[in-house]
This record gives C-alpha cells, structure tokens and sequence, in this order.
C-alpha cells in the first residue's frame, strides 16, 4: 500500500507555501509552442540576481553594523572553527530566525508578488504596508 | 472563447476532483485525444499572473497529480480553442506517453536554504582574520568612518557569498543520493540552495529523512522543504538532469 505522506511546506508546516513554489509555476513545466503565454509583466522582477542586492551599499552597511555588533567571546585572534561554532549557532539560530541572510532579494520577490497580487485581489486585504518586511512575518502572510 | 490547459495526462484518467475550478473560477474539464488527455478549463479574459490565478493553476495540478501522474504545463498556457489541445497532444503523443511513463510514481520535492544571518557573519568573523581586524579597527574608532563600514560590508559580503556556494554544494550533494533526478531551480531568488529533486512516491519518507539529517548537520542553515509537487523541473529531459535518470522509465530508482 502506499502511503502518501503529508504535504511538506516551508520550514514549519502550515498551508502550501505558493511563495515557495511561485517560480516553478513561472519558470518550470511544459511549454508548448502552439500555446501562447500569459504575459508576466508585473512579475519579471523575479528575475532580479540576488547578487545585486547583496552587492548594494545599504547591504555593506547593514553588514558592517552587524558585525560591530558580533560579539566573538572566543577573543580575537581565536578561531573557533566551524565545530565549536555549531553550538553556538543553535543558539544564535533560534534568535536570528526572524532576519534570514540576504533577504533583500527574497523582500523585493515578495513586494513584487504583493503588487501582483494587489492588482486585482478584490477581497484581500489592499492597506499592506509596503516597508520591509522581516522573513517571519512574510511568511506569516503566506500562510494566511 | 480560448482554452487554459493545466496539464497533460494519461486519457484512461476520468477522474478529475468534481469540486475544483481553475482559473477565473472556471470549471475544468478533460480533453481526450488517444491514449492522453489535458486537464483545461475556458481560459478567463485578460489574464493576470495574480495570487489567486497562480493559487488555481497550483492547486489544479497538486489535486490532479495526487491520482496519477500529470505533466503540468507552465503557469498561462492558452490554446486558441480545444481542437488545437487534441491537435498538440496527437502530434506529440510519442514524446508526451514516454515522459508519462518515465515520471509515473514520481513527484518533485524543492529545497531552500538560506543562512541564519548571524550565525554566518559569526562564523565569517571567526574564520577571517581580515575580516576580524578590519572589524576591530572600525569598533575602536566607534564604528569607523563611512568607507570604512563599506569596505568592511564589502569584504564581509564576499565571504558570505563564498560560504553560500559552498553551503548550497553541501545541501545538494547530501540530497542528491536520496532522489532518482535534481534539477537546479532559477537562480536570483535569494538563496543559497534552490534545488528540485524528483522522488519516487514511494521512497519520499527517506528523501524527507535526509532533508532532516541536513537541517540537524547544519543548524546555521534555515532548509524549507516544499513537496510532493507536479514534476514541474522534470517534464522536459534537459541538461539540469543528470543522464539516465529517468529517462529510461524503468523502475530503477531508489529502493
């Protein structure tokens, strides 16, 4: 008998992630030629490189504030190495979850996919501020 | 009136879930020719790529691929009318029936990961002496001066993009044993591994296993694992897919 397992979405369960699987629906499957296709504008923003954003100056800084900010116990001139480090990234981990690395091109996705989806949705909710988001919230909105 | 089509699949298949409807909350239907058939639906005037139109195209598909196998066709597919989809189908019958046989029992499984920020900028202080110093320096003299804070994001930005391919390496090849084909996905979307992988039905709790493995091996990585989806990266045999996967359609996947 097979069994079918559950519905994997994201890091923490919930409704399916369509933020997730949004550029296979866009960019992956068949594609027939005698077929037209939808045009996407409103949505090529996905095409951006992640490199561009991480290679911005608001990203330097906010770098360079962040590592001002590390607090290296181990001392200086200490390298811990990734071993030891892993204990301390558990921890570090649980704290920093709401602001994933390099979620700048990750925000501008999702602004994008709001403008999209502000369009023409009607019955949602129109008043979402546009300022940045943390990667928790986001996906809170996902999954409503 | 034009016609959407969702996606393609064996024409024995009646079974179309009554209560779904797909774009623009028209109701589908199934267009036979041969031994395949398409899942279509009237296709809604001025269609947009909005949440509730990519929402149906999905959901069509993850429903209809629950009951068998679908080759699902890129989001805003439109056909002039249903003759030209049966037209399509009998033309391509010999392409369409080998990747239904091929994909048949398979579903794709797509992993992200990104870092935990801090922890990756912990761990790029502590594995770079350049990085640490200038670090240091620009503290002491409380914050350093506006170049200084560049040069300092600049070279620590560095560092993280080489840990992020190496860290994606990582996710991939722990992965990759566990799958009968990978498909690397679009790039520029933020993360530092973006990989489909295309699992036997049957062998998904042991892809699921490994995918934990990594999230426990590698604490500093945040891994979002979205599956069983429509084979959306495996529909067209293609240079992403390591040769002889699943081309020959055997059951020579994972055991």
């Amino acid at each position: 008998m097979t069994v079918v397992p559950a519905q994997q979405s994201g890091g923490g369960g919930g409704s399916s992630g369509l933020y997730d699987v949004l550029e296979l629906v866009l960019d992956r499957g068949l594609v027939i030629d005698a077929f037209v296709r939808v045009s996407l504008v409103g949505i090529e923003i996905l095409k951006i490189d992640v490199r561009v954003v991480v290679a911005s100056v608001d990203t330097y800084l906010r770098f360079a504030e962040a590592c001002n900010r590390l607090d290296l116990e181990s001392g200086p001139r200490k390298d811990p190495g990734l071993p030891d480090l892993v204990g301390e990234m558990t921890e570090s981990g649980a704290r920093g979850k709401s602001k994933g690395a390099l979620s700048g091109a990750a925000e501008t996705i999702s602004d994008a996919f709001q403008q999209a989806r502000g369009e023409g949705s009607d019955g949602e909710k129109q008043s979402r501020p546009r300022a940045r988001k943390t990667t928790a919230s986001r996906r809170k909105e996902e999954q409503e | 009136m034009s016609t959407y089509v969702y996606g393609i699949i064996a024409g024995e298949r009646a079974d179309l879930p009554e209560h779904l409807s797909g774009v623009g909350e028209n109701p589908l239907r199934v267009l036979r020719a041969g031994a395949l058939a398409a899942v279509v639906s009237d296709a809604p005037e001025g269609l947009r790529p909005k949440r509730r139109e990519l929402l149906a195209h999905q959901n069509v598909l993850a429903e209809v691929g629950a009951e068998g196998c679908v080759l699902p066709m890129r989001f805003g597919s439109v056909a002039p009318d249903d003759t030209s989809v049966t037209e399509v189908l009998a033309e391509r019958a010999g392409h369409y029936e080998e990747r239904l046989r091929a994909l048949d029992g398979r579903v794709e499984y797509n992993v992200k990961a990104n870092h935990v920020e801090e922890a990756v900028l912990h761990h790029v202080m502590a594995s770079n002496p350049e990085v640490r110093a200038l670090a240091e320096a620009n503290r002491k003299s409380g914050g350093g001066s506006y170049d200084d804070k560049i040069r300092l994001g600049e070279m620590v930005a560095g560092a993280v993009r080489a840990q992020e391919s190496q860290d994606g390496a990582v996710v991939q090849r722990a992965l990759e044993p566990a799958a009968d084909a990978v498909s690397v996905g679009p790039e520029s979307t933020g993360w530092l591994a973006n990989v489909s992988f295309l699992v036997e039905r049957d062998a998904a709790g042991t892809f699921m296993a490994a995918v934990d493995r990594v999230r426990e091996d590698m604490p500093h990585l945040e891994v979002r694992l979205n599956g069983p989806l429509p084979p959306y990266s495996f529909v067209e045999p293609g240079p992403a897919e390591p040769a002889g996967t699943t081309a020959g359609g055997a059951d020579a996947g994972a055991g």
